[in-house]
């Protein structure tokens, strides 16, 4: 030792030691650096409370909610925003949330709904009338608030609140969906001071609500963390705590689950659904989806002038074609082979949890896989095969068709994958690609496609989906707008009109299924398939949860808080807090042992060699 | 023997050269190694079609089911659609291979034509292209990468072009320091002199003894580009539709296989990866030590 | 990637420069251009994407042409490109780099949160990979030819070998979700668990702990680099002139080394540590995306799935800046440290 100090220069390997330690020392000096944007306690832990954790795979893009429409974030509003009405755990039907009546109009142009007396925002205020008028209004009169919502209220003339328990709204025209306005309601008292919604991020915790639960801790891409509000009007939520933590992929999301990380885990793969079968303290669910996926045929797009736009292929224009293409695909095999199973062959426009309004086609019309039938009605329809093998429309341009994917979904590439194969068995060309989920909307409103992969998460009331295939939904020259199919059928139209203004729940129904069977009866989406929603919960911390519907449904991404709201906490799940904390730091300073005896080691390995070195 | 040197003495004295540097390559254990990976390799990947029925590619045409482990009839088990993971692996070798070479030969097109430019031509346009070569050196490549690819079109030219265009620095920079030698030699100050254009010496007498070392560097950069390959394509940025190990990897992310323990899913892209990488590695350090005779005596 | 994944090729920068003043000078300056060209080289690629940012920020929202017009407007969408340029290097000036189309909220901002988390993960890893690095190599050129050289070389290269982001997989699977008998012994992803108790202490070793696979994942994919370097660098110094003195002035050969040799290859490597950290930064958006670690490189992943166009120029803006700064810095320090420099 005393030859090494001889030197003038510190020895290398002293230094090294000195680095070394230095090293480990560093992310013990810079930790705190990097948590301190994230400081807030929140109290976590204590004996007795149950923590619901959730894991989800979207981070929320924002917390204000007129700006807010990720799935994430909207299911947030539902939580700590109370909405005029809601959807019943048991079925979908409207039930009253913050409205506790309403009425209409004998014109169905005036509606009246009466306030649910005695309920207060989380800083004491009440909430009145005035709350829910200026949010509309908010709305109405600012672009930026219309953002997320804007739809909602593009059909309101007038709303106003005559006093504090009932809010007045005048309509343009009949609207079927005023029942169903799920726009979450906000303080005027906090909002009128917001000048510009566009640049408020609403991230002054506590967030002033008045749902169940209470945002008080919000870490991006980490998680956000809700506490019960023991005030909420239905009564307190069964657990104490919510929490959404945040994954960059399922994948991650399951394993912390195995770990015991996180309570549920959502928007699992077939293969990790599979995977989890069997697994201890795990229980699956195994939801009917609200998705429709949906194969867009390019019927020859236009704008709401009339105009042609795009660069869609002729012999798309042909419904034959549309409908022989159908006849091309297996469903039932991409059910099986894609999804794994864990999906419903697609038939109607509406998927089958909404059972009122879902809808099959007829045995007559139903065009089932064929590629034969398929092959033959090509060659009838006049498309015959070129030298090449292809098929030739009538101006002698070949069958060759851009099919436009999601690049980022696995589901796109795979069907992509069969329906190309299967259409060149019939003499049809397909080019797949695949690009960024902005640019296949970019694209699809463009009408830049041949065919594009398109879906939809569908609403109780079917409105909103059913509007995208009306001319109205056609992309106006400026630019706006949000097309589907680009179908413009007058019957179509008609009968979407006619759903709209009827008040008769029956006989809208029957329109509604009316209009599917035309959109059926046009093949410009061909309704692929509607995918299970795949989740999956610590059986050993929760009980179970409350399904919407009851029937098969979903445990998470409600349509309501009914999942969080109602959830079953064990009692373990009460007296066991996560734990993480005492484990990873017991993990930690084992590890940070371990490497010092390593240390130790090859530096006593080194110093008995070049013990050996000087005999 | 001035300018114009009879061609069957310079070939002669070449192979000769080459034989001599074959002499020495072979003392190289890794690189014998490597090379003979790498000729497997390409011969695997070039004989897929004859040797294997890519039909079984075809997702249609398969029905074993999904995720299957390793077993009699899949020696490698299956992917998400129940395609042999063996033959994916197989195929999946010709695209990144192809890529890698693409894009290697991309950037050692533009490193060498940006070399050679600066080091002959000298004065402004020298500093100008260091500059613009020294900002590319620095520049984190699969920030650019990935900036050049969200912006053009998913596809097999994007990523060439993408890692192409970002790897070239070091070959110019290489170039440039080689041309700068070469050019002090007497004969090309001879060439020069008796009136031989800027192309000529550069073709004629430049190029040919800057060349070793650009094949050299070539081969690292084929290396670095099958690993950019695959990287990209994990962040999404491949095309999906052809089967290569990046895509692959990609697909196995994404339907869950690391969840559902399917390693050997995973495992087969990436060995195939750290395979060819590493023999591309250990060939170019090869070459490198054989025209450098300066590592050369300072490695044995 | 690409050009940082080269060799162990020893730059060294020119030996002699005329005058100190003149080089910090010509650095600087150089520096500032290569700033300049990330500017310029971030905002104009970005503007070619093909699609309306203005529909990106709506998404499937339906949207009237107005509002787009609107939302165009406030973006300044709707200005010619060249003002555009202006008010974006104005805004640049003042610190301010946009507003992020996906979260609504300015781009400053949301780097500003990511940083910390980033450095914590690349600085802990560049420090250990060094270590790692240069303890390896010296002992691999000590011993030329040995075992151990034969070892740390053949390691080395193979881990180089590897894509990152499967080495973090492979870690992921086998150490984050556990393999047979054993359990899962790190997290699988982010930076902290939300349920840690209060308190500085069990704080920092939660981190510490999530930190574990990241690091290891990113140190064993760049400290080949550093090894190689090292050792390269001593095989070369150990050749030299002086060291046939100090060894003729009877000094031991391990003290000759230590002494001598491994100082002076030292310090060339350690200037390369700056000029290859496009390396670490590279590594560090894959090993970020595998982990989830919410730093600059997982928020660079999350603006190019959707693309974030504002958000994407900005980490690109920071993350080349800041590389192209250290470097600057490297060849600075360098010029200042180098004996030899300094002598002439």
């Amino acid at each position: 030792m005393g030859v090494r100090s001889a030197g003038v220069r510190p020895s290398f390997p002293r230094a090294a030691a000195t680095v070394v330690i230095a090293g480990l020392l560093l992310p013990v000096v810079l930790a705190p650096g990097a948590l301190s944007a994230n400081e807030r306690g929140d109290g976590s832990g204590q004996e007795g409370e149950a923590t619901l954790r959730v894991g989800i795979q979207q981070e929320f893009d924002s917390l204000n909610p007129f700006l807010g429409f990720s799935r994430a974030a909207t299911e947030v509003f539902r939580l700590i925003y109370p909405t005029l009405t809601t959807y019943s755990s048991e079925d979908f039907s409207v039930v009253p949330e913050l409205a506790t009546d309403w009425e209409s109009s004998r014109d169905k142009l005036t509606w009246t709904f009466h306030i649910r007396e005695g309920v207060k925002w989380s800083d004491g205020e009440p909430v009145t009338a005035h709350d829910v008028a200026y949010t509309f209004d908010r709305m109405m009169t600012d672009s930026a608030a219309a953002t997320a919502n804007g739809n909602y209220v593009d059909n309101f003339a007038e709303v106003s609140a005559p006093d504090d328990g009932r809010v007045v709204i005048r309509t343009e025209t009949p609207q079927a969906t005023m029942r169903s306005l799920a726009v979450p309601i906000v303080p005027e008292h906090v909002w009128s001071e917001v000048d510009d919604v566009a640049g408020f991020a609403n991230r002054r915790m506590p967030i002033v609500g008045s749902g169940p639960f209470e945002v008080t801790d919000y870490r991006p891409q980490q998680s956000l963390t809700l506490e019960a509000n023991e005030d909420f009007w239905r009564g307190a939520p069964t657990v104490d705590r919510l929490r959404f933590v945040n994954f960059e992929n399922s994948d991650a999301a399951v394993q912390a689950l195995r770990k015991g990380e996180i309570d549920v885990a959502r928007k699992l793969t077939p293969a990790q659904f599979d995977a989890l079968k069997g697994a201890e303290n795990i229980e699956r669910v195994k939801g009917k989806g609200r998705r429709f996926y949906e194969l867009v045929l390019n019927p020859g797009a236009a704008n709401s002038a009339g105009d042609p736009i795009g660069t869609g292929h002729p012999a798309l224009r042909d419904v034959r074609v549309r409908k022989a293409l159908d006849r091309a695909i297996d469903r039932s095999e991409l059910v099986d082979r894609v999804l794994g199973g864990h999906g419903t062959v697609g038939a109607g426009y509406l998927p089958p949890i909404f059972r009122k309004y879902h809808w099959s086609p007829p045995d007559d019309e139903r065009r089932s896989f064929s590629l034969e039938a398929a092959d033959r009605a090509l060659d009838e329809a006049g498309y015959p095969r070129g030298p090449d093998g292809i098929r030739r429309g009538p101006s002698g341009r070949p069958l060759d068709f851009e099919f436009v994917l999601h690049g980022d979904s696995s589901t796109d590439a795979l069907v992509g994958k069969f329906v190309k194969e299967w259409l060149s068995g019939i003499g049809v060309e397909v080019s797949l690609q695949p690009v960024s989920d902005n640019q296949v909307n970019q694209r699809t409103t463009a009408g830049d496609f041949d065919m594009v992969i398109s879906g939809w998460s569908v609403n109780p009331d079917p409105d909103y989906v059913l509007r995208l295939q009306t001319c109205g939904a056609r992309p106006n020259p400026g630019g706006g707008g949000l097309p589907d199919s680009f179908l413009c059928d007058e019957r179509y139209d008609e009968l979407y009109a006619r759903q709209l203004a009827e008040f008769d729940r029956d006989a809208r129904v029957e329109l509604v299924k009316r209009a599917q069977g035309r959109f059926h009866e046009m093949a410009t989406g061909l309704i692929l398939f509607y995918p299970n929603a795949l989740e999956a919960y610590r059986s050993d911390r929760f009980a179970g949860f409350e399904r919407q519907p009851a029937e098969r449904g979903v445990i998470t991404a409600q349509q309501g808080y009914w999942g969080y709201y109602r959830a079953e906490p064990t009692e373990r799940a009460r007296t066991a807090g996560g734990g993480a904390g005492y484990r990873s730091a017991a993990f930690v300073i084992v590890g940070v042992v371990l490497l010092g005896a390593l240390v130790v080691f090859s530096a006593s390995a080194h110093r008995r060699r070049t013990a050996e070195h000087r005999e | 023997m001035t300018t114009n040197p009879p061609s069957g003495n310079v070939r002669s004295r070449r192979l000769a050269a080459l034989a001599d540097s074959w002499r020495v390559y072979r003392a190289e254990r890794g690189g014998v190694l490597g090379l003979a990976v790498l000729v497997c390799a390409v011969l695997l990947a070039v004989l897929a079609p004859v040797l294997t029925d890519s039909a079984e590619l075809d997702v249609t045409g398969v029905d074993a089911s999904a995720l299957r482990p390793p077993g009699a009839q899949h020696w490698l088990g299956t992917d998400e659609s129940g395609r042999s993971v063996l033959l994916l692996t197989w195929w999946g070798a010709r695209m990144s291979l192809l890529v890698g070479a693409a894009a290697a030969v991309l950037s050692m097109v533009i490193g060498t034509v940006v070399g050679l430019t600066a080091a002959h031509f000298g004065g402004w346009v020298e500093t100008v292209l260091l500059r613009l070569t020294d900002f590319f050196l620095v520049l984190p490549a699969l920030v650019l990468a990935i900036a050049l690819s969200t912006v053009l079109s998913r596809g097999l030219f994007t990523i060439v072009l993408a890692i192409g265009v970002t790897s070239w620095p070091q070959t110019a920079r290489l170039v440039r320091a080689q041309t700068l030698t070469v050019e002090t030699r007497p004969y090309v100050e001879r060439a020069r002199a008796l009136g031989g254009g800027h192309g000529h010496v550069l073709v004629k007498h430049v190029l040919p003894s800057v060349l070793p070392l650009v094949f050299a560097t070539t081969t690292l950069t084929v290396a670095s580009a099958i690993i950019a390959e695959s990287t990209l394509s994990f962040l999404g940025l491949g095309d999906p539709s052809r089967i290569s190990w990046g895509a692959m990897l990609k697909s196995a992310m994404d339907t869950g296989a690391v969840t559902a323990g399917a390693w050997w899913y995973l495992l087969p892209p990436g060995i195939g990866i750290a395979v060819v990488v590493l023999a591309f590695t250990l060939c170019g350090r090869a070459l490198e030590t054989v025209l450098n005779p300066r590592l050369r005596g300072g490695a044995e | 990637m690409t050009d940082t994944r080269d060799r162990d090729d020893v730059r060294r920068p020119p030996a002699r420069a005329p005058r100190i003043l003149g080089f910090v000078a010509l650095k600087l300056g150089g520096g500032a251009l290569s700033l300049l060209l990330v500017v310029v080289l971030g905002f104009f690629l970005f503007r070619v994407l093909p699609g309306d940012p203005a529909r990106t920020m709506t998404r499937s929202a339906p949207v009237s042409a107005e509002q787009l017009a609107a939302l165009r407007h406030r973006f300044g969408l709707d200005q010619p490109l060249y003002v555009q340029f202006r008010d974006f290097l104005g805004n640049l000036v003042r610190g301010e780099l946009g507003t992020s189309y996906t979260y609504n909220r300015p781009v400053a901002e949301l780097i500003g949160e990511r940083i910390g988390p980033t450095v914590l993960l690349v600085g802990t890893a560049t420090v250990l990979a060094v270590l790692l690095g240069l303890w390896m190599g010296t002992r691999a050129a000590w011993r030329h030819g040995g075992s151990a050289d034969r070892w740390f070389t053949s390691v080395g290269l193979t881990l180089w070998s590897v894509p990152t982001f499967w080495l973090g997989l492979l870690l992921l699977m086998a150490f984050g979700v556990g393999v047979g008998p054993m359990p899962g012994l790190f997290p699988v992803a982010g930076m902290s668990s939300p349920d840690v108790p209060p308190g500085v202490l069990p704080r920092v070793l939660d981190v510490g702990h999530h930190l574990v696979l990241p690091c290891v994942t990113l140190v064993a994919v760049i400290h080949a680099q550093f090894m190689m370097v090292m050792r390269s660098s001593l095989l070369e110094e150990m050749g030299e002139e002086y060291l046939t003195t100090a060894r003729a002035k009877g000094l031991r050969e391990d003290l000759v080394r230590r002494r001598h040799a491994v100082p002076n290859a030292l310090l060339p490597t350690v200037t390369l540590i700056f000029l290859h950290l496009g390396l670490v930064v590279s590594g560090a958006i894959t090993v970020e995306t595998v982990f989830s670690w919410p730093g600059l490189g997982l928020l660079t992943y999350e603006a190019l799935r959707v693309p974030d166009l504002p958000l994407l120029q900005g980490t690109f803006i920071v993350l080349a800046g800041s590389v192209i700064v250290m470097n600057v810095l490297a060849e600075l320090l360098y010029r200042v440290l180098d004996p030899r420099v300094r002598a002439s």
